[in-house]
């Protein structure tokens, strides 16, 4: 959600001058509080984000990590809510600091390829031709790219990442998808004739990305980037769990989740991996669902419009 | 060309040592991380096995010094066990043991197995594995590790211990029916000593042989030192005497020269004889090799020991993840090395049994105080090291709780490392000397007169000339317990001011960590390693002025005395010998260039159906007798 509104910062200029008809995103949002399942995804993924931005303000990330050896394997019990993992940490706070690592790689990964994308998308539909051409032979390339394959041979070189470079890394190889598809639209949006008015009027091209074509398209950008988000999260933790994701010491669900590689840790450690388990499952079928009743929103406005 | 073969010797020889043994560490390095050291660098693993792996076949006297040592008896939670609990062989009346039974034998590993068949080649533990079972040693060895006269070949010595004369059983034969020969035996001495030879035996033990020097420089066409005398009786001389021959010192692997003979040596490593059909004299004979995933043998009806009690044997490659449960569930029947963070979780199922002894290995803490000078070929010691100081790197010893470390991430089948000759050589390890103990006070009161002060107040202690102190540690990942136990003694030596850091600040992969700790990275101030020692005590190999797996790199001139007194002709008395390696203990723990966490077991699991085998040195037992008491796996 925080997705849509930084995407709806980007939109604004425009906004005001569109005042009249309701804006793109309003539908948005009538069509996600129309639909309940939606709506209550929505409130379930802001909770959790509340939770695991705000709680770790009072949790020591050094004080998680901490190796106890006389607490391998705990239980749950009131001391560790969800037991301890085989360092004799405490799976709880795994969780929340797992919870917000994965979540802040998802966002960070679908912020910045959203923004390549989007740039390059609407640059190639926009002017369209000779720019068009090269730019998405450029995104060919990167199609053919064995993409993760290549991020996880970086992150094995890369001496010491961070989930800054983490972001920046995939962020590199996962922007393509969206480039195509706002390029397509771009592409019919030029052929329309306000754009052609605009440019016979004499508004320069910027003017016209800006306050006239990126507004048309806001609705599917923000159906793109939310669905999108639910992937990144995805393959942040899918990373982890295959070992090239975080490191130990910061947690991620991806991690939690690979202890159950070990079927002693899967038959009978179930406080490990179950929450994180679910945990993901919950984010992403409710990003999901919010993803959809904005797409089905976009689709609608289409038809009308 | 003198260079490379002496570089190519030392190097063997070290290999040697630290080796592993091979049938026993495999399945460590993929499941635990220490583990992984021994396994480790693949130099060291394969190489001198010889000894080790083919225990499982010769020995014989009888068991159990181990348990001597181990402290954990005195713990008592539940979930601790201690080698106590294990036997070391498990027998059953032959009337038992069905005349056609059949198993599946796992070999742990995550990845495929080389296949590299044959023991003058081969590489992997995983190999080595797989060829104690179709083949064998000519000579093998008791609990005290000194050939016996139990094996293929027997041998009688010379007054000076210079001439070794041998005596293969007329009934060893190559599973093709050929008479295995002195000739045979010649033939892998001369194979090894070529210069084309690929691979990784040319070592101290060779060349220690009269006249291997002059044929490896094309200056002899044969060997002198070596005399076919008949068919059977092989006579070997060596330029040195020294106590170490009768530990593993003599190349026991016959190559069969009727089908290797006319191969160029560099060949024979790729050949189909060695990859695909191999040959051996051992119990078993290879039917079906589906690459790097199993094996399928047959029995040789020919063995000399005996009729091998399993009709067929079938080994396959199981994840370490995995293979607790497909022992449970009876996909497979037996499991050597199992994993040690595993046992406890395991030992409940009723239709498993576990054999246990103490490893001839521990896991240590190296501290990096010079580099290897290639140009001339020894350890060279650097005095400005940031490890240099004694006192720093005993109170790193101190400040780490090993015990505890073996008991919770091991359940007890780890335990505190006390000298760097482990207690599966009861002879010569001193359990006397306590080594550095837990004492966090201790370490601190060492720090503090040692000069090592927290000038800042920062936390952390500075060097005695107030500069700041980081010690980078390169650890190497592997199983479930790497990643918490280097985080462990990060966090231990931060309690005593020490700030230690991860190198690039996460656990390297194993073959890149040794390449690493190997070529003295620069980075690199400590490093957690393991290694598997050979059968034969002389540390020359692993802490030797000119041994390139001295990777402290720690050199003193008392310490090569020390050394070189353990292999002097008053040696062979054993009293003496002992003697010596007490001292070199002593010194070794004064010294600390490098610090042994844990000592530990070693682990077979098995299906209840599985009789008549053995884990360790020296037990009698050998691979032929393994058998079955039912047709199918027991499951629960």
């Amino acid at each position: 959600m925080e997705q849509s509104q930084q995407a709806e910062t980007m939109a604004d200029p425009q906004d005001m001058d569109a005042g009249k008809s309701p804006p793109g995103w309003r539908i948005l949002l009538t069509e996600v509080l129309r639909d309940k399942v939606a709506l209550f995804s929505l409130l379930l993924v802001v909770s959790i984000m509340m939770i695991v931005y705000l709680v770790p303000l009072f949790l020591s990330q050094e004080e998680i990590v901490r190796v106890d050896l006389f607490a391998i394997h705990e239980p749950p019990s009131s001391e560790f809510w969800l037991g301890t993992d085989y360092g004799g940490r405490d799976v709880f706070g795994q969780l929340i600091i797992g919870t917000r690592n994965s979540l802040t790689v998802g966002i960070g990964v679908t912020a910045v390829s959203g923004m390549i994308g989007i740039i390059l998308g609407v640059v190639a539909g926009y002017f369209g031709n000779t720019v068009d051409n090269i730019i998405m032979r450029i995104v060919d390339f990167f199609f053919v790219l064995p993409t993760l394959l290549i991020v996880i041979v970086f992150i094995v070189i890369v001496p010491q990442y961070t989930v800054w470079s983490f972001i920046f890394i995939m962020s590199m190889f996962l922007w393509m998808g969206i480039a195509r598809i706002i390029r397509s639209k771009a592409l019919r949006e030029r052929e329309l004739d306000y754009i052609k008015a605009s440019r016979t009027l004499g508004s320069s091209h910027l003017k016209i990305i800006f306050t006239q074509l990126m507004p048309n398209l806001s609705s599917i950008i923000i159906v793109t980037m939310t669905l999108n988000l639910a992937a990144n999260i995805g393959i942040e933790s899918g990373l982890s769990f295959l070992g090239f994701g975080f490191p130990e010491e910061t947690p991620s669900l991806g991690t939690l989740i690979s202890y159950a590689t070990n079927p002693t840790t899967l038959e009978e450690r179930w406080w490990i991996w179950v929450p994180a388990s679910i945990l993901i499952l919950v984010l992403m079928l409710s990003i999901n669902n919010v993803g959809q009743a904005l797409r089905r929103a976009a689709d609608a406005k289409q038809r009308r419009g | 060309m003198k260079k490379f073969v002496r570089q190519t010797a030392v190097t063997a020889g070290v290999v040697s040592m630290l080796t592993l043994a091979a049938c026993g560490d495999e399945a460590t390095e993929t499941e635990e991380s220490d583990d992984s050291g021994e396994d480790t660098a693949e130099e060291t693993e394969d190489d001198d096995d010889e000894e080790d792996d083919g225990d499982d076949d010769d020995e014989e006297g009888t068991e159990v010094d181990e348990d001597e040592e181990v402290d954990v008896d005195d713990v008592d939670e539940d979930e601790v066990v201690s080698l106590d609990d294990f036997d070391q062989v498990r027998e059953a009346d032959e009337s038992e043991v069905l005349e056609d039974g059949s198993l599946t034998a796992a070999i742990v590993s995550d990845s495929p197995f080389e296949g590299t068949l044959n023991w003058n080649f081969y590489h992997g533990t995983h190999d080595a594995q797989i060829l104690s079972w179709f083949d064998e040693a000519l000579l093998s060895w008791g609990d005290d590790f000194v050939y016996n006269q139990e094996g293929a070949a027997t041998y009688e010595v010379s007054d000076d211990n210079l001439t070794y004369t041998f005596e293969i059983h007329e009934d060893v034969n190559w599973h093709d029916g050929e008479p295995v020969t002195a000739e045979d035996w010649e033939f892998a001495y001369e194979v090894i000593a070529d210069p084309e030879y690929t691979g990784v035996r040319f070592g101290e033990d060779i060349m220690n042989v009269e006249g291997v020097m002059e044929y490896h420089e094309g200056e002899a066409d044969e060997i002198s030192g070596i005399e076919v005398i008949d068919d059977k009786t092989l006579e070997i001389t060596f330029i040195e005497a020294n106590p170490s021959i009768v530990t593993g010192g003599i190349w026991s692997y016959p190559l069969a020269k009727h089908i290797f003979e006319d191969m160029p040596v560099d060949e024979i490593e790729s050949s189909s004889e060695v990859r695909e059909e191999p040959i051996g004299f051992g119990p078993y004979v290879v039917e079906d090799i589906v690459p790097g995933e199993s094996i399928q043998m047959s029995r040789n009806e020919d063995y000399w020991r005996g009729t091998p009690a399993l009709e067929e044997a079938t080994l396959q490659v199981v994840g370490p993840n995995v293979v607790a449960n497909s022992l449970e569930s009876g996909d497979v029947d037996y499991v050597e090395s199992f994993p040690a963070d595993q046992v406890v979780d395991t030992m409940d199922a009723e239709n498993l049994e576990f054999l246990g002894v103490t490893d001839r290995a521990y896991t240590y803490i190296g501290f990096k105080l010079g580099e290897w000078d290639a140009e001339a070929g020894e350890n060279v010691m650097n005095e400005d090291a940031k490890m240099a100081d004694p006192a720093l790197r005993q109170a790193m010893g101190k400040a780490l709780d090993d015990e505890a470390v073996g008991e919770n991430f091991y359940d007890g089948l780890r335990w505190d490392g006390t000298t760097l000759i482990p207690p599966s050589h009861p002879e010569f390890h001193n359990d006397e000397i306590e080594g550095h103990g837990y004492d966090p006070e201790e370490a601190n009161a060492l720090l503090d007169e040692a000069g090592y002060e927290d000038v800042t107040g920062d936390g952390f202690r500075e060097d005695p000339d107030g500069d700041e102190l980081v010690i980078t540690f390169a650890s190497m990942e592997g199983g479930d317990t790497a990643e918490p136990i280097a985080q462990y003694y990060m966090q231990a030596w931060e309690e005593v001011g020490l700030n230690v850091e991860l190198l690039d600040g996460r656990l390297h992969e194993f073959n890149a960590f040794y390449d690493m700790v190997e070529e003295d990275d620069e980075d690199i101030d400590i490093y957690q390693g393991a290694w598997t020692v050979g059968i034969d005590v002389d540390p020359d190999s692993l802490y030797g002025r000119t041994s390139p797996a001295n990777y402290s790199r720690y050199v003193s001139e008392e310490n090569d005395e020390l050394i070189e007194r353990g292999l002097s002709d008053e040696a062979f008395d054993v009293e003496y010998r002992e003697e010596v390696y007490n001292e070199w203990q002593e010194y070794m723990v004064e010294q600390t260039p490098v610090y042994p966490t844990v000592y530990r077991a070693d682990i077979d699991a098995m299906n209840e159906r599985v009789v008549n085998t053995a884990i360790g040195d020296g037990t009698g037992v050998y691979r032929y007798e393994i058998g079955v008491t039912e047709e199918e796996p027991v499951t629960n």
